[in-house]
């Protein structure tokens, strides 16, 4: 059994001491991750505004987001979080809410009186004042993940809720890594993940080896093409061409700002490219879409594990 | 008459060598045997068996990219000669015109704020800005009395100098306004990869517009050398030299900022070259365009490619913009030749 949360709570988020005298009767989430969690531990009725989204809320949680007012697709202005009156912001990514966040820095919003709580999965392991997307200091695995969820849990003092969330995506887990194992796959197999890229055919950004695509690669056996600690580095064709990956596994979303964020404008570029065509992946049709929030370090990293373990059971390696 | 010939010979051969250095330096390591293969099949038919990726790499990956780094890099400098004679100034460039800031907010206008809502591309965002930017500057060097047309000399090509500063400022800010308003850090990281240049995404499609647009602004250049001579000495000058200084500054700008935006949709805005090139050949091979306009495309087609490939193989496992690259390595090259020119004088 979970204990009941203690008030005055104090915890360390992300290099920020942050307390609570009691649960927060409000909260705006940035990203979509803190919201889907929110969602899972059944705090929607506390959720007053969410912003940045990749791909469409989780099915179950349909209903109940359609009720919950989007301030932004994206970034959302700072004003626009405030106007809520929210206790708490329960932001996913450093770069949104963070020492140079792009919404605003957690010391603005604790000037207002408005605590913030960034995700352990974007700090623990992850230097992000390196530039660009960040930069991966050990391997991304769920327990920082989980750990955000059992904070979460503790804040808003739901700790048996975030104790069975987490031992479900445990034992998910566990089942894909055992049904992986269960195909006895090649030993060298080897996968690429293309995320999107800023122009069609310029080079893409990619799944360095240490994020949350590496996780999945490494727990099923699958070796990562792209050597880099970077979160997603650009990566020319011509390395990941000759470097012919068994498998590529394309990013899905809502978003459309580059041409390649459409997962069609991706597929018809490993199709018609003169020399990706050529690939071993796509001449076996080896290619996999990915909801591109799975390809995050999230709680749907977990269901990502799961659907790259179904689908290697569909796939042959004939080389 | 010896020097002539000597360099007939030597650009034609130059550029070959330059154009297969490209083909065969890469990010990723191919023998040369099976480079000079893949050639040999598509060139004249041979049927060397070869590893098909690597084939395609070479062929449609790094000969393209070089041929297409050539075109540009020869029609930038040319864009730099034929305005700096034009206005007779030292620091005019194509991008002095607005024409890099307005392909930047274009750019930034399609990716970032989401224009054209995903049928206009990055590249025809960037062309349109281009020309819309190039447009306003030009007009409002003409409402400030002298734009494309005759007037004082001095002062016209001191109005559109200043027409073309405004201008850029304006765009940029446009740009920083868009970037800050919605970016976020991959984004950010995208546009600012694109502002400084990239031939990453080069395919065959891409030279057979940057090919004509570079030729026919050397066949524009070539044919109007002495007319450029001529405004050397001031428009003035021309026209007391029997050429129609309005008609022949209107066209060379037109097509001078055709052929620069064409480039810039394409790859980039890749700064330097425009500027820097022309002041190297003048110190090689002297004022008469006769030579400088050959001189100015072959060394910028040659710089260009040379820069593209160091930009590949410098950094192991990444790609840095090429516009870092031909500023840090083309500066210091340009201060040697800057002080050597010097000293002989």
């Amino acid at each position: 059994m979970a204990s009941d949360t203690e008030y005055p709570l104090t915890l360390t988020n992300c290099g920020t001491e942050i307390s609570f005298s009691s649960a927060p009767e409000g909260v705006v989430t940035v990203g979509q991750s803190a919201t889907e969690i929110l969602y899972s531990l059944g705090l929607s009725d506390r959720v007053l505004g969410t912003s940045v989204w990749f791909n469409p809320v989780l099915p179950e949680f349909s209903e109940v987001n359609a009720g919950i007012e989007r301030l932004a697709d994206n970034d959302p202005s700072f004003e626009a979080v405030v106007n809520r009156r929210p206790q708490l912001v329960a932001a996913q990514y450093e770069w949104h809410v963070g020492p140079t966040g792009s919404v605003a820095s957690r010391e603005q919003f604790h000037e207002l009186g408005i605590a913030t709580y960034v995700m352990p999965a974007d700090c623990d392991t992850k230097d992000n004042s390196t530039g660009g997307d960040g930069t991966r200091t050990a391997a991304f695995s769920p327990t920082h993940v989980y750990k955000g969820i059992t904070e979460l849990a503790a804040i808003f003092d739901v700790q048996e809720a975030g104790k069975a969330l987490v031992t479900d995506l445990e034992a998910r887990e566990a089942d894909a890594i055992a049904k992986a194992e269960s195909l006895e796959l090649p030993p060298d197999l080897s996968a690429v993940f293309w995320f999107s890229s800023p122009d069609s055919s310029v080079d893409p950004y990619v799944a360095g080896r240490l994020g949350s695509p590496g996780y999945m690669m490494e727990k099923l056996g699958i070796q990562n093409v792209i050597q880099s600690d970077e979160e997603w580095p650009i990566v020319g064709w011509e390395a990941i061409a000759r470097s012919d990956p068994d498998l590529i596994v394309i990013a899905r979303m809502d978003r459309r700002r580059f041409p390649a964020d459409d997962i069609e404008e991706k597929l018809n570029f490993l199709h018609s490219d003169p020399v990706t065509r050529e690939m071993t992946a796509v001449k076996n049709g080896n290619i996999i879409e990915m909801d591109a929030h799975a390809m995050s370090a999230t709680m749907r990293t977990i269901f990502g594990l799961e659907m790259l373990a179904d689908s290697l059971t569909t796939l042959s390696f004939e080389r | 008459m010896v020097f002539r010939w000597r360099w007939v010979w030597l650009a034609p051969s130059t550029l070959f060598l330059a154009v297969m250095a490209g083909t065969a330096i890469g990010e990723t390591a191919i023998p040369l045997e099976t480079i000079l293969k893949v050639l040999a099949n598509r060139l004249w038919g041979a049927e060397h068996a070869v590893d098909r990726i690597d084939a395609g790499i070479i062929w449609n990956y790094r000969l393209s990219r070089a041929i297409l780094a050539a075109c540009c890099g020869a029609g930038l400098a040319l864009s730099g000669v034929v305005l700096q004679a034009l206005l007779r100034n030292p620091l005019a460039d194509p991008f002095l015109m607005g024409i890099s800031a307005g392909a930047s907010t274009g750019a930034v206008a399609v990716t970032i704020a989401g224009l054209g809502a995903g049928v206009v591309t990055l590249s025809l965002g960037a062309f349109a800005g281009a020309g819309l930017a190039f447009s306003l500057v030009v007009l409002l060097a003409r409402a400030a009395g002298s734009g494309t047309g005759g007037g004082r000399s001095a002062q016209a090509a001191g109005a559109i100098i200043l027409a073309g500063i405004a201008g850029s400022q304006l765009f940029n800010a446009l740009t920083a306004f868009i970037i800050a308003k919605s970016a976020n850090a991959e984004q950010a990281r995208g546009i600012m990869f694109w502002l400084m240049g990239n031939l990453s995404g080069v395919r065959w499609d891409d030279v057979t517009l940057g090919l004509p647009a570079a030729l026919g602004g050397l066949l524009v250049c070539l044919w109007y050398r002495r007319a450029l001579d001529a405004f050397t000495f001031g428009a003035d000058s021309a026209a007391s030299m029997g050429i129609a200084v309005r008609r022949v500054r209107a066209i060379l700008i037109a097509v001078m900022a055709l052929v620069t935006a064409t480039m810039v949709s394409m790859v980039g805005a890749i700064g330097f070259v425009g500027l820097v090139i022309p002041h190297a050949m003048r110190f090689l091979v002297g004022n008469r365009h006769t030579r400088l306009i050959p001189a100015s495309a072959l060394a910028g087609a040659v710089f260009l490619i040379g820069a593209d490939i160091i930009s590949r193989v410098i950094v192991p496992g990444q790609v840095l913009p090429i516009g870092v690259v031909t500023a840090l390595v083309g500066a210091p090259a340009f201060a040697v030749i800057l002080i050597r020119g010097t000293r002989r004088r």
